[in-house]
This record gives structure tokens, C-alpha cells and sequence, in this order.
């Protein structure tokens, strides 16, 4: 390896500072199972509803080391409009259940920008 | 693959011949009385009886589904479970599971037909429930959605 201070090949750096971060997904919910989500952090606790918060903000339909996904088989698991994803059920261990779609460019009514959705489907607690 | 038939007395004489013919997928023995004996791995012959116990269910399902009525939870036995999906999701299930079959005894690792069936009991007990089923198989629009909040302590 050459001693030399001359280095003639480096990281060059973003133009405008660092790229803006992808922006996160907005969480919906059903309207049938909004007061189930009211009461989320009393049933699985603040650090499981935490972790699943964070799971559908940044990374929905990835897998995660904590819970596990499962995509729903059948007329069950199918988007319920153009552009949806299949219904991922997502089981936080022996405390409950969320079954969530997803949609990348999601544009509500004809004037809306397209931007990230999740929409929390059904909601149960316990285990099964 | 040559399949070389062993006799009785070879389990003293040739045992490592033997073992390592088993090993290998098979070792024939045959018996002083002409009994054929077969000694293989435990692996592969844990896949043999999946397959024939999962192509036995199969079978039974497909019957039922072909069936124009309504079937009863008698009837499904061990796949009572199956009673909450419609025709054509229980056919569904029968596809998905006969190519899973196919494949595993091919991979000679069931492992896949676990996984199928797995995932459409998690899917069967969402749908027991009438709540979850209204939104899961019903018209769901976005416009039943509100805005859900972070969770905080």
C-alpha cells in the first residue's frame, strides 16, 4: 500500500446534503376495528404495539424478526381494490393478531397525491 | 441405480455393505422364507408415509368439493377446519396442496405442504370470527378506513 497523502478516488457527497429519507406509509385503520386499535397498547402492551407501528410505517409486507406474517390464502387474502397489496397477517406471540394491506401510490379521490397507505384490516387479541 | 439384494446372513457378514447400501436410498434383504425386507433412511421414509397419508386426504377432499352439496363437518374430519371457505377457496387448497405434494416428494422434503397447510389454518381462523370475516371477504372500500394513530404510552 503507497504511503502517499494523495487519495484520488473518494466518496463524493450527495448534492444538497443527504437524500431525503423515503417517507414512511399513513396507518389506517377499519372503522369496525378503530376501537380495538384505541385500546392496543393496554392489550399487547406499548413495546409489541410499538414495534408493529414501526413495522407497517417503514416496511409493510417485509418479513421482521419479531412476529410472524403469514399472507392470507384465498378470497381472504385477495387486495380489496386495484393497486392493494394481498392481506398480511401479522401475529404478535400469544397477544394478538392484525391482518393489514398495503398500497404504494395510493391517491384519494381524484385530486389526492399519490402517497404510502396501510390499511389495518381486522384486529384481534389473545391467541387464537 | 443398481439395487443389489442381499441375504439373511449377509446383516453379519457384509453389515457395513448393507448399511451403506441403505444409506444410499435402499438395502433389499431378502429373507430365508422370500420375504423381501427394506431397510432406508428415516428421513425418506418419513416422506414416503406423508405423501401417502396427504395424497389419502386429498383424494377425500377432492370428492367433497366435487360434490354439488353442501358437505358437513362430519364428513371433513380432520379437515373440519375447512369449513369456513367457500367451493372455490376449498379447491383452492386442494390445488395448492397437491402441487405442494408433487414438489416435496420430487425435493423428497415435505416441508412445503406444512407450510401450505399452516397458512390456510391461520386463514381459517380469521375467518371464524363474523367481525373479521365482514371485513375480510366483504366489499371493503377505502373509504371505510379512518386515520389510525401512532400507539403511546
Amino acid at each position: 500500500m503507497s504511503n502517499s497523502a494523495y487519495t484520488p478516488f473518494g466518496p463524493a457527497r450527495h448534492p444538497g446534503g443527504k437524500p431525503e429519507a423515503k417517507p414512511g406509509y399513513r396507518v389506517l385503520v377499519h372503522k369496525k376495528f378503530r376501537n380495538r386499535w384505541a385500546e392496543v397498547v393496554d392489550r399487547v402492551g406499548l413495546q409489541q404495539a410499538q414495534q408493529f407501528w414501526d413495522h407497517v410505517a417503514a416496511t409493510p409486507g417485509q418479513k421482521s424478526p419479531i412476529a410472524s406474517i403469514t399472507i392470507l390464502k384465498g378470497k381472504a387474502g385477495l387486495p380489496m381494490a386495484d393497486g392493494w397489496s394481498r392481506t398480511h397477517h401479522y401475529e404478535i406471540s400469544g397477544a394478538g393478531r392484525i391482518d393489514y394491506q398495503y398500497h404504494n401510490e395510493y391517491a384519494a379521490g381524484a385530486v389526492g397525491d399519490p402517497h404510502r397507505v396501510v390499511a389495518i384490516m381486522t384486529i384481534s387479541f389473545g391467541s387464537h | 441405480m443398481e439395487h443389489v439384494i442381499f441375504q439373511a446372513s449377509d446383516l453379519a457378514k457384509e453389515r457395513v455393505r448393507v448399511l451403506d447400501a441403505a444409506r444410499a436410498g435402499r438395502a433389499v434383504v431378502r429373507d430365508k422364507d422370500g420375504t423381501g425386507l427394506v431397510m432406508l433412511p428415516e428421513s425418506h421414509l418419513a416422506v414416503l408415509e406423508g405423501y401417502a397419508r396427504w395424497s389419502q386426504t386429498l383424494q377425500r377432499l377432492n370428492v367433497l368439493v366435487a360434490a354439488e352439496r353442501q358437505v358437513s363437518v362430519a364428513e371433513l374430519g380432520d379437515l373440519a377446519w375447512l369449513r369456513v371457505f367457500d367451493k372455490d377457496d376449498q379447491r383452492a387448497f386442494s390445488d395448492e396442496l397437491h402441487e405442494a405434494l408433487i414438489a416435496g416428494l420430487s425435493d423428497e422434503d415435505l416441508s412445503a405442504v406444512d407450510e401450505v397447510v399452516a397458512d390456510w389454518k391461520v386463514t381459517a381462523r380469521q375467518l371464524e370470527d363474523p367481525l373479521r370475516r365482514s371485513v375480510l371477504l366483504g366489499a371493503t372500500d377505502p373509504d371505510d378506513f379512518v386515520e389510525a394513530h401512532k400507539p403511546q404510552g
